[in-house]
């Protein structure tokens, strides 16, 4: 029945499966993993009866301002927001990681101290600075330095809150973003822009068709990060009586005092706004990420149940040699 | 085979003199002098192999070839014109980034660890060069790039990424890469060492065709068998100097210094 290679030289043509197969096996047991899921099933439907028994909640109250068009506008001023600093941060901080990456002493120099100034300084005072900016300057003007002005502006009237907010959380995240873009150009071998320049590619062609690009798997996760941040940091500019989320649910209890059901409206629209954000951020690390994924264990996985027929998941293997 | 079209661009460029002509090639590191003078000149269609112990400055002198270092004293001429700098009123002086950028395109250089685009396909690999640096017609690129593909025997694998070639035929890929802007000077430093030694043969063979086709090659290498095959001229470097040189069966075989004896006695 078992063909079994007993002569060294000759090779078994066919075997059976062996007797005792590890798929088989019976599983260890894990009876904590089943107490500790049991706890948290039961805090969490503690959770759920407090939400609903709880009457201060005023659910109610939360579903009519939801969708509110003071609130929506507000929405759309946080989102607006969001997008412009993360665009300036973004660019800033592909410029200052440039720079500071640069032989140029006088350049890198520049962008360490830029870097060193946002980074060290609270999001809220640098708003606060911008939007109190006439204080210090109370004209802008364009002209030659030291010499002739062209055209002259009032502060006050050029840097109107939208300004300020733009101005405060942009120029702070290009800060932050410039860490994480140069941690990332870091990460590419040395030998990548060798084999660039070889080729006849000029510094700038090699940085952005070589570099960047291998660079975005390390620079995409923290970036994601700082998106979601961003959302949140946006609430700060309620300080300076810019109407976004946060100020008008403020505004509007201030005059109605129903102030947990308006702070919830804001978190549900702040929790919608991130799972969105956090699904794209997903989808954008899988496509730098190819090759090299980890299996993640499922619920079921982690407690040890197979249902019967349910073959375990292949191991990925990506990238093969062929 | 393909090469008479892609390999007669050196013709005109290189007039008569020599494709490489260096001459007094100084370069420290702090206070290291790794080259102490260096002379080399090799004539169109000349395959030279360059040996030497490690440390001898055997990369350095390479990479200063095509200007990856600059050099401190001496001068290097690839085609008859200086690669980073330019002759004005009778003096050199540097060249501004983007046409030091166009002079390196013409000097092909192969590295050990292959240094392919890992985010590009074997194609994109190969035409990045003629269509993004050349601005060659991008149809026309893929067909330069198919015929490489054939001819360092990579036909077929146009859409695999790096990760997905065996090392050997990731040398030959950057090859072909190299092979691809025309040059009329192909480098080649130490091409086999990363590779595993079933492997080192393949790249060799594709070298070998290349010498045979009259491509002009400097090639780095501890590969004694390749030297005496392939190479019109063998130079033995030491400590930042050549030593020697001369036909692959002179210097091979009957070394006339006491270093180069050391050094090949350990081959035996
Ligand atoms: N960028 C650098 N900075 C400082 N020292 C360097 C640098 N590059 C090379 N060296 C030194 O210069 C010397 C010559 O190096 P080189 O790489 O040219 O030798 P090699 O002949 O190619 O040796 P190998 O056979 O090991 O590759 C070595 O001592 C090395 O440490
Ligand atoms: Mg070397």
């Amino acid at each position: 029945m078992t063909v079994t290679a007993t002569t060294g030289s000759q090779q078994a043509v066919t075997q059976d499966p062996p007797e005792l197969d590890v798929k088989d096996a019976s599983r260890r047991p894990h009876p904590w993993r089943w107490i500790g899921a049991g706890v948290v099933l039961v805090l969490l439907a503690m959770l759920v009866n407090m939400l609903i028994t709880n009457e201060n909640f005023e659910w109610d109250v939360v579903f009519a301002w939801l969708t509110a068009e003071s609130i929506m506008k507000g929405l759309g001023v946080t989102l607006l927001l969001t997008v412009i600093a993360m665009v300036i941060g973004i660019v800033l901080g592909v410029l200052l990681a440039v720079c500071r990456l640069s032989a140029n002493p006088l350049l890198s120099s520049t962008a360490n101290a830029y870097i060193w100034f946002f980074r060290g300084t609270p999001t809220l005072v640098q708003l606060i600075f911008f939007y109190n900016l006439s204080a210090l300057m109370p004209e802008i003007s364009l002209g030659i330095p030291f010499g002739p002005e062209f055209v002259v502006f009032e502060t006050n009237t050029l840097i109107t809150p939208m300004l300020a907010a733009i101005l405060g959380l942009g120029l702070n995240e290009g800060a932050y973003m410039a860490e994480i873009v140069r941690g990332g150009l870091l990460s590419v071998d040395h030998g990548q822009r060798e084999a660039g320049a070889a080729i006849g590619m000029t510094d700038r062609r090699i940085m952005r068709r070589i570099v960047l690009p291998q660079a975005m798997r390390f620079i995409v996760p923290p970036t994601g990060n700082q998106v979601i941040s961003m959302v949140k940091a946006t609430a700060l500019v309620s300080v300076i009586a810019l109407a976004d989320l946060l100020y008008t649910v403020q505004a509007i209890y201030n005059r109605t005092f129903e102030t947990i059901p308006m702070l919830i409206v804001a978190c549900v629209w702040y929790l919608i706004i991130t799972s969105i954000l956090y699904v794209v951020q997903s989808r954008i690390e899988n496509h730098y990420s190819r090759g090299d994924r980890h299996q993640r264990t499922s619920f079921w996985d982690f407690l040890r149940i197979r249902p019967k027929g349910r073959p375990t998941p292949p191991a990925v293997t990506e990238g093969v040699t062929a | 085979m393909t090469s008479a079209t892609t390999l007669d661009r050196s013709a005109g460029a290189a007039g008569s003199g020599p494709v490489l002509d260096a001459r007094g090639v100084h370069k420290s590191f702090g206070h290291l002098e790794v080259l102490q003078g260096i002379d080399l000149q090799i004539a169109k269609g000349e395959t030279v192999v360059i040996l030497g112990p490690s440390g001898s400055g055997k990369s350095t002198f390479l990479r200063c070839i095509n200007l990856l270092e600059t050099l401190d004293a001496g001068r290097i001429q690839v085609g008859g014109r200086d690669v980073g700098y330019e002759v004005r009123k009778g003096r050199l002086h540097e060249l501004a980034p983007a046409e030091l950028a166009r002079r390196r395109a013409d000097i092909g250089m192969v590295f050990q660890h292959f240094n392919l685009f890992p985010h590009l396909n074997v194609l994109q690999n190969i035409i990045e060069g003629p269509v993004g640096v050349r601005g060659q017609n991008r149809a026309e690129a893929i067909r330069t790039a198919q015929s490489l593909l054939e001819r360092v025997g990579l036909s077929g694998r146009e859409k695999s990424y790096p990760r997905q070639l065996s090392g050997g035929q990731q040398q030959r890929v950057a090859i072909a890469r190299a092979l691809a802007m025309q040059p009329q000077l192909m480098l080649f430093d130490e091409p086999t060492s990363a590779l595993d030694p079933e492997l080192v043969g393949e790249v060799l063979a594709t070298m070998r065709d290349l010498a045979n086709e009259g491509l002009t090659m400097a090639v780095v290498t501890h590969e004694i068998s390749f030297a005496r095959e392939a190479a019109d001229r063998v130079v033995f470097m030491d400590k930042g100097v050549i030593v020697e040189q001369g036909p692959p069966a002179q210097v091979l075989d009957n070394p006339q210094h006491e270093r180069t004896k050391a050094f090949l006695a350990r081959f035996l």
